[in-house]
């Protein structure tokens, strides 16, 4: 019984990791990337490097200035979001909606003038943050894409423990010298298992971040379908208030906003303004979370007309509230100092590695006999293996190529750079489809080298502030970011030449049993 | 203070694993050659796990029962990563960062105790 349990745990672990495991290398490469999201913007807007921060005497001003422009441009929408200047990003960054299905708009300006800010049009790593959870396709079909990827990992994660028997006796266990399909199994183990509470951790979070996106059917009950109601109720956010239908100017903002900050000592990062011109006006303050391990930002509310204090949320969570709050703060892991960020983004590059490892066993596991065709399946399987492995770092490195490279003049910049990594994403998977399996590896793997070499050249070239130009003065995030991509870059290449070097798989060894064969099979070997 | 209580938890866990993969004996065997005795696999192993909880008691002492745990996982993770590889790549360097990282966690301890 226990043997039988075992191989069904085993086929289990195979099939339900194959089905997602596309679409979870890019979840959590992506993922991993968004720990640094906002060093990687700040690198993709380098005409900001330069720009003193904003002092905080400064703010109540500065709001004043984004209502201004407000007031001129958006009178008519519902909602404005005021994304106060951060030291990552010393903008105004100005979001309304006006009425459903219309676009929104989306303007930064300077929080000294007031005026349209003079930076390049670009997602930044808000693209590939937002990538990591939607994919970049109507949002409610990539949640649930992501969301059914993430379940199903667990299940791969947990299948894979029950799998895997020798734990402890592998636990430090990488044989890189012997048969590809040991050193792989050794790899993907090594990456599972050592990093294994981060990997039940995130994928967890993952899916309990969107858990009444998944499952809103109790909310709608007891809520009678009025989900703000019910993130009210929990703390997460202040009264919602309806328009009065009286028409009444909204007060200045400077004031609420010195109310807010002598109120709270963490750093105020958004502002929203509801109904603008109605006497139910309301302008809230959201503030950076206390430090914590919970996601629980301080939200204050004042009255838009009076200009008087309403209420102050965040923090005093009930126990549910509480623990959904720090299920999410630790997936995100603002908390994170860099020395322990460093480490969330390893157990991530981990991860990655775990699912790439586990993919490529697969096809390792089904290669046929030397004289027979490779069937359609094991084909298919290779071909995508290539084209997400190696296609989506290329595709990133294309990316942030797009955004040193394209013309800064250009009409929808921002989207062209999406289009650049789209574009190089699907050459990078068509090409394996024209090449022999083990030399499209290896000419891809030179291929991605060469464009994270690419980028730092394009960087140097392209930036005058660089620090490698003004002889070490300037910004050192340049330095950082070159630094990670030139280690990549020899990653890759390193990468390429083992496959060079390789022999290929060896007909007469003994690793034809399957992968995950009976434990009696795997112990005799 | 975060980086050297982060160096503190880096090197206790690191040397902790060390201790435990000296206890197994195919490691054993490809470092010093042969197998280890059973007293020394006792040794070893109580030596191991001792110095994770003692790297868990450190962390949450230092960082809140929150974050500690936290901390602790992280180290333990990103410090058996580095055994790994230098395990597949120069087993002969495991014992000396072993104690290298003994004596790295000392020292931030002390920095910690002194400031």
């Amino acid at each position: 019984m226990k043997g039988r349990f075992r191989t069904s745990m085993a086929w289990l672990h195979v099939w339900s990791g194959l089905v997602v495991g596309w679409v979870l290398f890019a979840i959590f490469v992506t993922g991993t990337a968004s720990y640094y999201r906002a060093d990687i913007t700040r690198w993709m807007r380098p005409e900001l490097a330069q720009a003193p921060p904003v002092a905080a005497a400064d703010l109540p001003k500065v709001a004043e200035r984004a209502v201004a422009y407000l007031e001129r441009h958006a009178s008519k929408a519902k909602t404005w979001f005021i994304g106060m200047p951060q030291p990552e990003r010393p903008l105004l960054d100005l979001f309304w909606r006006t009425r459903p299905g219309a676009p929104p708009g989306h303007v930064l300006l300077d929080p000294r003038t007031g005026a349209e800010a003079m930076v390049r049009d670009t997602e930044g790593g808000d693209f590939l943050h937002r990538f990591h959870y939607e994919l970049h396709i109507p949002p409610l079909w990539g949640r649930w894409i992501v969301g059914i990827c993430a379940m199903i990992m667990l299940v791969a994660l947990i299948s894979g423990i029950v799998t895997h028997k020798r734990i402890f006796a592998d636990f430090f266990t990488f044989r890189r010298d012997k048969a590809a399909r040991r050193s792989f199994l050794d790899a993907h183990n090594v990456t599972g298992v050592l990093a294994l509470p981060f990997h039940l951790m995130i994928t967890y979070t993952g899916v309990v971040a969107l858990a009444t996106f998944y499952m809103p059917w109790g909310v709608t009950t007891a809520y009678k379908g009025d989900t703000r109601a019910f993130f009210r109720e929990a703390n997460w956010i202040t009264a919602p208030r309806p328009p009065i239908g009286r028409t009444a100017p909204l007060a200045p903002l400077g004031p609420m906003i010195e109310e807010a900050l002598a109120t709270v000592p963490e750093r105020l990062e958004r502002l929203t303004v509801t109904n603008f011109g109605d006497a139910g006006a309301t302008v809230v303050a959201m503030f950076e979370e206390p430090h914590g391990l919970a996601h629980t930002p301080t939200h204050i509310a004042f009255d838009g007309a009076s200009g008087a204090l309403l209420e102050i949320r965040g923090g005093d969570l009930k126990p549910a509230a509480k623990t959904i709050s720090t299920l999410i703060g630790l997936h995100v892991a603002h908390f994170a100092e860099p020395g322990l960020r460093l480490l969330f983004f390893l157990c991530g590059v981990m991860g990655s590695a775990m699912v790439a490892t586990g993919l490529v066993l697969w096809s390792l596991a089904r290669l046929p006999k030397l004289d027979v065709t490779p069937s359609f399946g094991l084909r298919l399987v290779q071909a995508l293996n290539v084209g997400s492995i190696i296609g989506l770092p290329a595709a990133v490195a294309v990316y942030f190529l797009a955004n040193r490279l394209l013309p800064l003049g250009l009409a929808d910049r921002g989207e062209w750079e999406i289009r650049a990594f789209f574009a190089a994403w699907i050459v990078a998977a068509l090409i394996p489809l024209a090449r022999p399996h083990r030399r499209a590896w290896n000419e891809m793997s030179m291929l991605v080298s060469g464009l994270c070499l690419a980028v730092v050249a394009a960087d140097l070239a392209m930036i005058e502030a660089h620090p490698l130009r003004r002889l070490g003065e300037g910004e050192a995030l340049f330095l950082w970011f070159d630094g990670a991509m030139l280690a990549l870059a020899a990653l890759f290449a390193f990468a390429a030449r083992r496959i060079a070097q390789y022999r290929g798989p060896s007909r007469t060894d003994r690793w034809h049993e399957p992968v995950l064969a009976a434990p009696a099979e795997r112990a005799r070997a | 203070m975060t980086p050297a209580i982060l160096a503190l938890n880096l090197g206790l866990s690191f040397a902790a694993l060390v201790a435990l993969c000296l206890s197994l004996n195919r490691h054993h065997a490809e470092i010093f050659g042969t197998k280890p005795s059973g007293r020394r696999v006792v040794l070893l192993r109580v030596l191991g796990w001792g110095g994770l909880v003692l790297c868990l008691l450190v962390a949450g002492e230092a960082e809140g029962w929150g974050f500690g745990p936290v901390q602790w996982v992280g180290a333990v993770s990103g410090a058996g990563a580095g055994l790994v590889l230098l395990l597949s790549y120069r087993p002969r360097l495991v014992a000396p960062a072993g104690v290298a990282a003994v004596g790295l966690a000392m020292t931030a301890g002390l920095l910690l105790h002194v400031a």
